[in-house]
């Protein structure tokens, strides 16, 4: 199954905001197991979640931005 | 997600003695997503069940609540955008609405976004279904300088408006004051006269159910199948009939589907209503020219520079920075001045000499390219497939992806969709193929699957075949655009045109020769904005890791693979074997045959392999005409094959056998045939 992380996500296409549970790749994907791909339910757009190293990295801009206020 | 029938076909609501006896019902519906269930939690606490719906695979949360001093029944509904379902989850919605014998519902709304809260309140005001709504998020909307009426929005509805913060459970006594008042609508979207003349005919017809007649003729005249078993219940083969020819002769006045015009209209009369009762706050100058910027990037005539622009801006940082000085940088200076005779040098240091040291790296002495050790050799794992996936595919990629997640981040992508929908139009396609189009580029697995989002199986084949013929992925493009490098402008002008006309004719063509008919494309545009350099960086840094998580194992496997064949002495077998097609048609070197058996892994493994055989020539500056003529055909064919495995596998799942092998069937050839025929035409015009 999908090894998405459940969070709101905001769709890059159309700006939606939604929870990813249950959003990732469907179960016919070959590649489904350990998918970080989310699918927006608004567009169907498919992105990455930002999770493992792009997510580390997202952590410490926000702790950063945190900090600068 | 297609509408299963087994949701429409249950019989029976779902039972309440399972939770507790509870004299009333209320349903919470609305848009996914929008606090919903943040919302229910608040109403029930902590003690819910939560089931499958009958007959389906969808959850549905149940609960009780204490309102105005009496038991209450409450349903948290999967959420939705429409009453006529376009998914399971939105099936199961209507059919609870449809089913359930008394209720009242409370319709949660994102604040920020009323328009399409507004659609799906229309929907339920046609219903006839007795509801209050609550603007949720109100706090994060008033942030966004977004003001709402609620006196003047409620007035116009004749419902209830509670504005709510569902988190901090602000507006929520006020909501639950008025639950128990909850009614009908007054509010009735009109449609136009034709549309009003067979709902009058349809409401003689239908039968009575929970949801008003007029909203059950909507669903009719829309072509949703789901409500059939439903209406077979109730209504004579006879009188189903007569209603199906009242849709067929109302849809034969459209050149559109009845679905597209119905929603068409609904959502102008929910935009009407919207932009009676939201101002938004003074915009500073700065989203003043973000927004005239927007404007001009959809315009037909002055998006045209600007997508010029986009296109010029990323090719020169891909195609120049990425696929020439990131590479040339990679591959020669790191991998093969120095991570591939490290490597070498540490093997034959920790492996005595002997036929395990010459099983990984080769005989001493030789040039890695003439030996066929498993980690260091011709096609060694780390020479090879570490070298292909990591010096000249990743750059490429990485830069692409950038490029990519500032076009995603600044809002022109949709913007882009837009503009090229009039182009993608005359391939047959309408303007949301575009979307699953440009997704292509990025992966054309990942678009394989968004190919659902089209409404007729027409659109997803004719999207499918195009994705999988002519559009290619991020790191084939890469790829690509390290080849064009060394290639004349006359050339790769020759290999655009040819895959732009490829794709326009085939398109054109399956567009009059598969059955079926299309639809419309819409596409909500989020604002233009500066893109921020934190979401850039982590957007290009999660697709880069996906990229490494996917392609990299497929390209070990493909080196493993040649390694394999070469060890077998079969890759000479092979070369022979495929010689008919690849020297005899294309005019190829007989060692490109290896290329195209990567191929069926990897679209861009197989073009890596060609570049290597071209790189020397290229650097050089002494590639000749034949040579050109050879790349160009090469990558033309190369282009025109199933992008991956992957993505072959995917277009089975999605697709279906049937539809998949006839997909393969047509492309293998086909791609063979237009690279023989490319290469007649070169050699007689370049």
């Amino acid at each position: 199954m999908p090894a998405l992380v459940s969070r709101q996500e905001k769709c890059p296409l159309c700006g939606n905001a939604f929870d990813a549970e249950g959003q990732g790749c469907r179960p016919s994907c070959p590649l489904a197991t350990g998918c970080k791909v989310v699918c927006c339910p608004s567009c169907g757009y498919s992105f990455p979640q930002e999770t493992g190293w792009a997510g580390r990295l997202k952590g410490w801009l926000d702790r950063r931005k945190e900090d600068g206020r | 997600m297609t509408p299963g029938s087994s949701a429409a076909a249950c019989p029976q609501p779902l039972d309440h003695k399972e939770i507790v006896a509870a004299p009333r019902t209320l349903v919470l519906v609305g848009n996914p997503n929008v606090g919903k269930s943040v919302l229910f939690g608040a109403l029930t606490g902590k003690y819910v069940t939560v089931s499958n719906y009958p007959g389906t695979t969808v959850e549905v949360t149940r609960g009780t609540a204490e309102i105005g001093g009496s038991r209450w029944h409450v349903l948290d509904t999967p959420g939705t955008n429409n009453l006529l379902p376009m998914s399971e989850d939105e099936q199961v919605t209507r059919d609870i609405l449809l089913r359930e014998p008394e209720y009242v519902c409370v319709q949660v709304c994102d604040a920020k976004n009323l328009r399409r809260g507004l659609l799906l309140g229309c929907q339920l005001a046609e219903a006839g279904v007795p509801f209050a709504l609550a603007l949720n998020l109100a706090d994060e909307a008033a942030a966004r300088g977004i003001r709402i009426d609620v006196d003047r929005l409620a007035a116009a509805l004749g419902i209830d408006v509670i504005p709510t913060v569902a988190v901090q459970r602000t507006g929520l006594p006020h909501l639950l004051g008025r639950i128990p008042e909850a009614r009908v609508s007054k509010f009735r979207p009109r449609y136009d006269e034709a549309i009003e003349e067979a709902l009058a005919e349809l409401d003689l017809l239908l039968p009575e159910g929970r949801l008003s007649r007029r909203s059950l003729g909507l669903m009719l005249l829309a072509g949703d199948e789901s409500l059939q078993p439903w209406l077979a219940a109730r209504v004579s083969e006879d009188v189903r009939e007569r209603m199906e020819r009242i849709r067929r002769g109302l849809a034969s006045r459209y050149p559109e589907s009845l679905r597209y015009v119905v929603s068409r209209q609904r959502l102008a009369i929910a935009d009407r209503l919207h932009d009676q009762v939201v101002t938004k706050g003074k915009a500073s100058a700065g989203s003043a020219l973000a927004r005239r910027i927007g404007a001009w990037s959809t315009d037909p005539v002055k998006g045209i520079p600007i997508l010029l622009l986009v296109l010029a801006v990323a090719y020169l940082f891909v195609g120049v920075f990425g696929a020439k000085t990131a590479v040339d940088f990679l591959e020669n200076t790191v991998f093969y001045d120095h991570v591939v005779p490290w490597t070498e040098a540490l093997l034959r240091w920790i492996v005595p000499a002997g036929s395990i040291q010459e099983f990984l790296v080769g005989p001493p002495g030789l040039p890695f390219r003439e030996t066929n050790g498993f980690i260091i050799g011709k096609y060694g794992l780390v020479s090879m497939g570490l070298a292909y996936g990591m010096a000249i595919v990743l750059p490429i990629v990485a830069t692409f992806f950038l490029a990519f997640s500032v076009l995603e981040d600044s809002g022109y992508l949709p913007r882009l969709a837009v503009m090229v929908n009039r182009v993608f139009k005359w391939m047959g396609l309408n303007g949301k193929a575009v979307l699953p189009m440009v997704l292509g580029l990025g992966c054309d697995t990942m678009a394989t699957m968004t190919a659902r989002i089209m409404e007729t199986r027409k659109e997803r084949v004719i999207v499918t075949l195009l994705l999988a013929l002519g559009v290619p992925c991020s790191a084939q493009i890469a790829v690509i655009f390290a080849m064009l490098q060394g290639l004349s402008f006359a050339a790769s002008i020759w290999f655009t045109v040819v895959i732009l006309l490829v794709l326009f004719l085939v398109g054109w063509l399956a567009a009059r020769v598969i059955p079926g008919r299309g639809s419309d494309f819409v596409l909500e545009l989020p604002p233009l904005r500066v893109p921020q350099l934190g979401n850039v960086l982590v957007k290009t840094l999660a697709r880069m890791e996906w990229y490494l998580r996917e392609a990299l194992p497929l390209f070990v496997l493909g080196t493993l693979l040649l390694w394999g064949l070469d060890r077998a002495h079969l890759l000479q077998l092979v070369e022979r074997a495929a010689a008919p097609v690849v020297v005899g048609i294309l005019q190829l070197p007989e060692q490109s045959a290896s290329a195209f058996i990567l191929g069926f892994l990897r679209r861009d493994y197989a073009a890596a392999g060609l570049f290597q055989i071209y790189q020397p020539y290229m650097t050089t500056g002494t590639m000749t005409r034949v040579m050109e003529i050879q790349v160009t055909v090469a990558l033309v064919t190369v282009t025109l094959f199933i992008p991956c495995i992957a993505n072959f596998l995917m277009i089975l799942k999605e697709r279906g056998w049937k539809t998949g092998l006839g997909i393969a069937a047509f492309v293998l050839p086909f791609a063979v045939g237009v690279g023989g025929g490319l290469n007649l035409l070169m050699r007689r015009f370049f």
